[in-house]
């Protein structure tokens, strides 16, 4: 039985390894592509890894130190977690308001819509990634109690949330780094 | 299928035109500036609408202002 287990493992790690590399192969910068002056849905891009980096850092540190009580029971993690999260991405938000105020003429057009629809493929991959490593584990760690703490669904939620707007984001900046073609 | 290339002459009719800039171009034609350097560049093939829009700032048709070159 565990064999059938292993290689079944050894075949899905492979496939993961395989579509990831794929996807990055696909994605990888054009040396004649920079040196751009940037774009401001890719100034947003940037911002949105740093907010992303930030956040997702932030709520690793706070279940790492309070851990999942932050959900109900610790009224001040609850309060920083919220903070961490209004904060993050308001300060995302502003940023697109004060890009947009800055930059004269148009602030995204096809080339960018085809650029942010392609980035759509980075931040699935880490959302699935996210889901299959969160299913692995708490497969994993709660099988023989047969159940599952209800803030486990928070964080799967949250921890999906962020790692897909940093997906999101990361998709975008790479995707100014390569050529790309718009069908319409 | 062989990869198409559509050459440009956008930096040759900007000059024409009293030196317009990529930012007076982009504006015109409601885009970005970054997608007229790619464009110059040849590095982007833009849709229909946009060739249009930048062949009537120059008043030009499309074939003017845009080659299409096969690699066969």
């Amino acid at each position: 039985m565990s064999t059938v287990w292993i290689t079944l493992a050894v075949i899905g790690s492979a496939l993961v390894i395989g579509a990831v590399g794929r996807l990055v192969w696909k994605l990888r910068p054009q040396p004649e592509m920079s040196g751009l002056p940037t774009a401001p849905l890719e100034r947003l891009g940037w911002v949105g890894l740093g907010v992303t980096l930030v956040v997702g850092i932030g709520l690793a540190a706070l279940v790492a130190v309070t851990g999942t009580d932050f959900v109900d029971e610790n009224t001040t993690a609850r309060l920083l977690f919220w903070l961490l999260m209004i904060v993050g991405f308001g300060v995302w938000g502003a940023s697109w308001y004060v890009i947009k105020r800055r930059t004269g003429g148009a602030v995204v057009d096809e080339r960018d819509r085809a650029i942010l629809a392609r980035s759509l493929s980075v931040e699935s991959m880490i959302v699935l990634f996210s889901l299959v490593t969160w299913t692995v584990v708490l497969t994993e760690v709660y099988w023989d109690e047969g159940v599952l703490p209800i803030a486990y669904l928070q964080l799967i939620f949250w921890s999906t949330f962020v790692g897909g707007a940093f997906g999101r984001s990361l998709g975008i900046v790479m995707g100014y780094r390569r050529e790309v073609t718009v069908d319409a | 299928m062989p990869k198409a290339k559509i050459a440009n002459d956008i930096r040759r009719l900007r000059f024409e035109h009293d030196e317009m800039t990529q930012q007076e171009l982009a504006i015109r034609v409601e885009c970005t500036r970054q997608t007229i350097i790619v464009l110059e560049k040849e590095r982007y093939v833009p849709s229909l609408s946009l060739a249009f829009r930048i062949a009537r700032v120059f008043d030009r048709t499309i074939e003017e202002v845009f080659e299409y070159c096969d690699d066969r």
